[in-house]
């Protein structure tokens, strides 16, 4: 009897594309999480409409002048209060029973799915791979700046599109489509939360406990990747996407060319892959412009104020330093900096590029 | 069900040796506004209903300046460009900082300072000893204090202003709570204390309740706005304590780094969220039970009708108090809390809706073949009604665990809160506001712009929250400071809406102020309510009545005769002495 509205339920939601209510379905899950809605939905409906009609029957027809008594006073009726509690403990436990049933299919991933790690800090998102160990960013910095560009007209349509394309060969989440994968979330400062509207998936990513959540993408495309747990100034900007591949082989392409430097480019040029793809962007500026970093520009050679474990000192910024404070970021803070820099896992050659891309940006 | 719960009809009480009418009272003497004039008479008064008075006030004010904020966060969103953050800072990452301590700001005001304290502190304390027919309340003094414990915690939050400002969200979060440089201790500490406020509240109106009552009213024979208050107060004291316990532990660790709640000390999260839920979602009932008890008193009043089904209401408002305490996880369901415990709160949370449709269906029943004056009050009770069935109904979608894996920290639940915590709760308190005004202050106010205002927040509050329903469920998620051009069209027809909305309450304030300059006089009972604050003088005198009342059936509303020359109802037994 339980199973009996969902198929006829579910009716809604076989539609590929967007509907008025919810994004493109296109995950295994995205069925039965219409289906649950639109059940939610039409009751709904039913006794939102029901209430309105009797309150404006009601406020029609009984509505007297001061001082008109009422014509009934009756106060209770045993059958009606029994329908009335009755039918919605009903409908609510069928509620329960269908959120129960999709919930526990969303939290028992496949044994056989391919697992990815997805890490958050403020504000960027980084993917590891476990075949070939490649990171991969979530380049929140060029979405935006593709979404702005759109936004004042320097950015066609046709240049955007193009542009993400060229993006999402170094970045992004990458899957095969009708694969079980299992994502690992975790977090390295503060709270956030992965979600994939597409796929009707979330799962907060908590600092100092690893999160898991899982899907099987069911249409090759583009989707737009959230955070939505609140992390500060830059949580609207973190903003990442998924790519469905159309098969394992063209996934495993990517990932192979993902995982790549080009290193016949000059040290500089690769420093600044490494600024934007490890996400030093999001609080590095090369503007002169503070964020929650001290910017880069005219940075190499400069006097550094510091706290070092709650003492004072000085330094020029030179390799040393910039190489220390990679890789132990809360080491020396930069005064006037709140000190919210996380450890992020550089290659000695990334770092060596880094530094070379420091220096070019002038004393 | 119990065939025995029926509701005692009206031949019943009304032939109870003592629940007799009051006597109505001569109209002489000093109004407990007028008996003394001082300033020290109004900051040291001991009378609930100057205290009451002068909470309305505070919590007025606070409402205004939680507004500003919500009108500031909305016209931002107007566009998903920095639209007005220019104007206060030049850094894009300050414009973006100053957006989350605007939407901060308006969160933490409008739950702490204005919607908890609304109907128990300001309402509740003009209209608790009235309804009893005593003088005061239990303890005069701590009412006091509990007042100027509120106006500490008001000050501590209009320190955090000018010191700054918080931006945390007002559920204050770890860790990133305890990692922000802003001002989280003064906020929090001003929550601590307006805590220990709203302790003080409760705890002397559980007393008041039990010890108090006149002579022949039992405890199915108390108006049920009574059984609301006494609900929340059971609320207020058992779960506050928690909260504060909480805010002492965020406060220790932001200063002492304990390691109780930040990871980087050994500490969980997850963990500060089970406790602040623990409160914080008994709280929606802190906010919803006694703005339930306010509708009862107005649809029966207003409809002229005997409320139907008064144990099934008063009993939901019981079952709603206790259920309250066992479903917080359902705010962690995307957390990382396990699966069991997920499905566990789950189905309990179901549990709470049953009591709250029960309440509907028996307020619609009531209106069915009475006699409805369609006055503002009663339109804000209707509105009121509507609103929270909206409310109600899409919290069955964050019910479902699947659905909810979906929609958590969307817009949806946005929209979802603010029809329970604005649509019903402050629809509630605006609406007993006009109930209780010509009581409070002895004036009429003009009932022609009073509809106006009451059917624009109505179109108002529609327009804005209904849009962030379908961009929630689209994928736009919560405190955003800017979003993706599809959601463009939404976010506009929605502060349109709160402007709307804002066109509609400062219309409001202006009929009201006007009535106290220049309204009509207001008759002892103005409505045809038969609760006994509607049995002395409007405003009432210094002991709220000449003489000692003793029990009515408040709720025996069709033995009134209406004057329309004084606007007065006065009941046919003893019409000759009013």
């Amino acid at each position: 009897m339980m199973h009996f509205f969902n198929p006829l339920l579910s009716h809604w939601a076989t539609q590929t594309g967007p509907s008025f209510w919810l994004p493109a379905p296109v995950s295994n899950f995205a069925d039965t999480v219409d289906g649950d809605f639109y059940f939610v939905y039409w009751v709904s409906i039913f006794f939102l409409v029901l209430i309105t009609a009797l309150l404006v029957i009601f406020m029609m027809k009984f509505k007297a002048p001061e001082g008109q008594k009422a014509t009934s006073q009756n106060d209770h009726n045993l059958i009606l209060e029994v329908a009335w509690t009755g039918i919605p403990v009903i409908l609510s436990f069928m509620m329960f029973w269908y959120g129960y049933k999709g919930y526990v299919a969303m939290a028992t991933a496949p044994s056989n799915a391919m697992t990815v790690t997805a890490e958050a800090s403020r504000w960027l998102w980084n993917f590891t791979y476990p075949t070939n160990g490649a990171v991969v960013p979530g380049a929140s910095e060029d979405f935006n700046e593709i979404r702005m560009g759109v936004r004042d007209g320097s950015l066609t349509p046709e240049a955007a599109a193009e542009r993400e394309s060229k993006v999402l060969e170094k970045a992004g989440l990458h899957v095969p489509v009708n694969t079980p994968v299992k994502i690992k979330v975790m977090a390295t400062d503060v709270l956030h939360s992965l979600f994939i509207p597409a796929f009707r998936v979330k799962k907060d990513c908590v600092p100092g406990r690893i999160g898991e959540l899982w899907f099987e993408a069911t249409e090759p495309g583009v989707y737009d990747l959230l955070c939505t747990e609140y992390c500060g100034q830059g949580h609207s900007l973190m903003h990442s996407k998924v790519v469905v591949h159309e098969s394992q082989e063209s996934f495993e392409k990517w990932l192979e060319v993902a995982a790549s430097y080009d290193e016949t480019l000059p040290f500089e040029q690769l420093g600044e892959i490494v600024w934007k793809r490890k996400g030093c962007v999001s609080c590095h500026s090369l503007d002169g412009s503070n964020k929650v970093g001290p910017t880069w520009q005219g940075a190499f050679g400069s006097l550094r104020q510091y706290t070092e474990n709650g003492v004072a000192g000085s330094t020029t910024v030179d390799e040393a330093y910039i190489e220390e404070s990679i890789r132990y970021p809360m080491k020396k803070i930069a005064d006037g900096y709140p000190g919210q820099m996380p450890v992020v896992k550089l290659t000695d050659k990334e770092i060596l590029w880094v530094t070379e891309f420091i220096k070019s940006l002038g004393k | 069900m119990n065939p025995n719960d029926q509701a005692p009809s009206g031949s019943e009480v009304s032939s109870q040796e003592t629940a007799k009418v009051a006597p109505e009272t001569t109209e002489s003497g000093p109004s407990y506004l007028t008996v003394t004039k001082t300033f020290a008479s109004w900051a040291l008064t001991l009378d609930h209903k100057r205290i009451g008075l002068m909470y309305l006030v505070g919590v007025l004010g606070m409402f205004f300046l939680g507004g500003v904020f919500a009108l500031l966060v909305r016209t931002e969103l107007f566009s998903p460009m920095p639209l007005i953050t220019p104007l206060f800072a030049a850094d894009p990452g300050a414009q973006a900082d100053l957006y989350n301590q605007w939407f901060t700001t308006h969160g933490a005001i409008m739950v702490f300072l204005v919607i908890i304290p609304g109907v128990p502190a300001a309402l509740g304390n003009f209209v608790l000893p009235l309804l009893l027919g005593a003088k005061d309340v239990a303890f005069p003094r701590l009412n006091l204090s509990s007042f100027y414990l509120w106006i500490c915690g008001a000050a501590f939050f209009i320190y955090v202003l000018f010191s700054g400002g918080v931006d945390t969200g007002w559920t204050f979060y770890t860790p990133y709570s305890t990692d922000t440089s802003t001002a989280v201790i003064p906020a929090v500490v001003g929550v601590f204390i307006l805590g220990f406020s709203s302790i003080f509240t409760g705890l002397n109106f559980i007393v008041t309740i039990h010890k108090m009552r006149p002579k022949g009213m039992t405890w199915f024979n108390m108006p049920l706005f009574l059984w609301g208050t006494y609900s929340t107060a059971v609320i207020q004291v058992l779960a506050t304590p928690v909260l504060g316990i909480t805010l002492l532990l965020l406060i220790l660790e932001r200063t002492l780094g304990i390691g109780i709640f930040d990871p980087q000390n050994g500490g969980d999260p997850v963990l500060y969220q089970h406790f602040f839920w623990f409160y914080s979602h008994p709280a929606v009932y802190i906010m919803i039970i006694p703005a339930m008890g306010v509708i009862s008193e107005i649809i029966s009043v207003h409809s002229h009708k005997r409320i139907f089904g008064y144990r099934y209401i008063g009993y939901s408002s019981v079952a709603i108090a206790i259920f309250s305490f066992i479903v917080w996880g359902h705010h962690m369901f995307t957390s990382g809390q396990s699966t069991v415990m997920n499905i566990i709160f789950s189905g309990i949370t179901f549990s709470v809706g049953i009591p709250s449709a029960i309440k509907v269906f028996n307020w619609i029943a009531t209106m069915y073949k009475g006699s409805l004056t369609l006055n503002t009050t009663m339109l804000y009770g209707i509105a009121f009604i509507f609103l929270f069935t909206i409310g109600g109904l899409t919290g069955l979608f964050l019910g479902v665990l699947s659905i909810d894996t979906h929609l958590h920290d969307t817009y949806f639940v946005v929209a979802h809160f603010h029809y329970v915590m604005m649509g019903s709760a402050l629809i509630a308190f605006i609406g007993g506001l006009h109930h209780w005004w010509p009581k409070m202050t002895g004036k009429m106010f003009s009932e022609f712009w009073g509809r106006i205002a009451c059917t624009l927040v109505f179109i108002g509050f529609n327009l804005t929250f209904i849009p962030q329903f379908v961009m929630g469920s689209l994928g736009m998620p919560r405190r955003y400071y800017t979003y993706q051009d599809k959601f463009e069209i939404y976010h506009q027809l929605s502060t349109v809406g709160a402007y709307v909305m804002a066109v509609g309450f400062f219309m409001t304030a202006f009929y009201l102020l006007q009535s106290l300059a220049s309204g009509k006089k207001a008759p002892s009972n103005p409505w045809g309510g038969n609760s006994l604050e509607w049995h002395t003088p409007s405003p009432p005198p210094l002991e709220n009545f000449h003489g000692v009342p003793s029990a009515t059936d408040p709720y025996e509303l069709d033995h009134f005769d209406y004057d329309p020359v004084t606007g007065n109802y006065s009941s046919r037994t003893t019409a000759g002495s009013a």
